[in-house]
């Protein structure tokens, strides 16, 4: 990287804003209409299944609430096209498989949410990008 | 071995055209020894997928200051490259760090305290979404020369401050009428090869007298008929209107009419009178050229004109678009807003 390039990246990284701005104009839906910001959620719990369905992919999981009992939740996911082209399968996400979801409730109140933040127990995010095949950073991996 | 040395030899010609088109970037594509495909009925071949992935990232309009100029400078470049390595960063990092984390103080969409509380966001991942290839064009507007897209006419302007001024005292979701056309799975507007954000699988299928167009976000099929048939009488309307194609030398031209009041252009609805003219012109074996004319002289004070290439990828796979089925958001959005009346908001 030339100091040029160094210069421009830390203009990027320094107004980090900017790649959020690309973001919600082109979502197929507008996600502060569907979950509620008033409603922080930190789930744990073991996938149950998977839906692969356009406009986007649910993640159902089964969350021990305080009283043992399980209650059943599903998370938004991405398009199932983008997490197959990110190398993200079938297996990726077995049943059993315990997962952290960060992020807010349905703002009806339903066991519904967004998962901003995905991780599995040792904090390693779900989904990575590392195996895009338009990723410039794949080689040097 | 002699299927080796072919090998050698087309690679060797592939290197020397690459070589080529390096040393003269700035002169249309590099000559070689493709020749325009043609279908077994003599048409020319165009058919394929040909996402519009690698465009993500180009804006649709160019800043005022930027002028008449439709190539980036370096540094415009650079900065356009250094914002794709950022993202790449951001979509492989293996753990949540800091930097992943919205901050509500610092601004900009996504960082404002009614989209962000204790670092996380209330919108996706970033790595839902998929990422262009850096390129040198300034903006897909290419028509008018300062690729911006022209004013409204004062009647679309008054139509646009009506749709407004009835849209005050609706909630975000009072019906599902409060909702774009886009999130109510009907259509993602009358321009279907636009890039978004992702699932921008285009494909071209042909067949005699035919060719079919197929846009993968929320599934939009033309059939479009190239036997010189009139369109549809003016009283038929629809999102996608009605698409007649013909063929000028290799080019496939489409024209479409018959809008619907609802089909719309960068979220301006069309007139009745509207035209879009589509140009797909292949160029090389894996480049599609594709152009399209905006002509509503009821909406825009000219015409205008946005283009873009498209390349090919045999391995994009067009994944099935049942949309109302996964579309959780309009029941969440109306229980939603049910909820939030009933909390007396």
């Amino acid at each position: 990287m030339n100091a040029l390039q160094k210069t421009a990246l830390q203009i990027v990284l320094g107004s980090a804003g900017m790649l959020l701005v690309a973001w919600p104009a082109v979502a197929h839906h507008a996600f502060a209409a569907e979950f509620d910001i008033k409603k922080p959620v930190k789930l744990q719990g073991a996938v149950t299944g998977m839906d692969w369905i356009n406009p986007h992919a649910w993640i159902h999981l089964d969350v021990k609430a305080p009283d043992g009992k399980l209650v059943s939740w599903m998370v938004e996911g991405g398009s199932p096209n983008v997490m197959l082209r990110r190398g993200f399968t079938k297996k990726s996400l077995l049943p059993g498989t315990e997962i952290i979801v960060e992020g807010y409730q349905a703002k009806s109140g339903e066991n519904r949410a967004n998962g901003a933040n995905i991780t599995f127990k040792d904090g390693k995010r779900l989904f990575l990008g590392g195996s895009n095949p338009d990723d410039p950073t794949r080689e040097v991996k | 071995m002699s299927h080796r040395f072919l090998i050698v030899i087309v690679a060797f010609l592939f290197v020397s055209a690459v070589l080529a088109g390096q040393t003269k970037p700035a002169t249309p594509a590099p000559k070689s020894n493709w020749t325009h495909p043609k279908t077994p009925w003599g048409d020319p071949d165009i058919q394929g997928i040909w996402p519009g992935t690698e465009m993500i990232g180009t804006p649709m309009q160019r800043t005022a200051s930027a002028g008449e100029r439709e190539v980036l400078t370096d540094s415009e470049f650079l900065q356009r490259e250094a914002q794709r390595k950022a993202e790449a960063e951001f979509d492989s990092s293996e753990f949540v760090t800091d930097a992943l984390r919205c901050d509500p103080k610092r601004g900009g969409l996504g960082n404002t305290p009614d989209t962000c509380a204790n670092g996380v966001s209330i919108g996706p991942p970033l790595y839902w979404q998929d990422r262009g290839t850096p390129n040198k064009q300034a903006s897909l507007v290419v028509d008018p020369p300062n690729g911006r897209i022209p004013p409204l006419t004062p009647e679309a302007q008054k139509l646009a401050a009506e749709r407004a001024a009835a849209r005050r005292g609706h909630g975000p979701a009072d019906s599902w009428e409060d909702r774009s056309a886009w999130e109510r799975c009907l259509t993602r507007g009358a321009i279907g090869f636009l890039p978004t954000g992702y699932n921008n699988g285009n494909e071209i299928l042909q067949a005699p007298g035919y060719v079919v167009i197929r846009i993968e976000m929320i599934h939009e099929v033309r059939i479009v008929p190239l036997d010189g048939r009139p369109h549809a009488g003016a009283g038929i309307r629809s999102y996608n209107g009605d698409s007649r194609g013909h063929w000028d030398g290799n080019t496939l031209v489409v024209e479409t009419t018959n809008f619907n009041d609802k089909a719309t252009v960068n979220n301006t609805p069309l007139s009745s009178s509207a035209r879009l003219i589509e140009r797909f012109t292949r160029v090389a074996a894996d480049t599609l050229n594709y152009e399209v004319t905006v002509d509503d002289p009821m909406t825009w004070t000219r015409p205008w004109k946005i283009a873009f290439p498209l390349k090919r990828d045999p391995s994009y796979k067009l994944f099935e678009y049942a949309c109302h089925e996964g579309n959780l958001f309009m029941v969440d959005a109306l229980q939603g807003a049910r909820a939030e009346e009933k909390g007396g908001k």
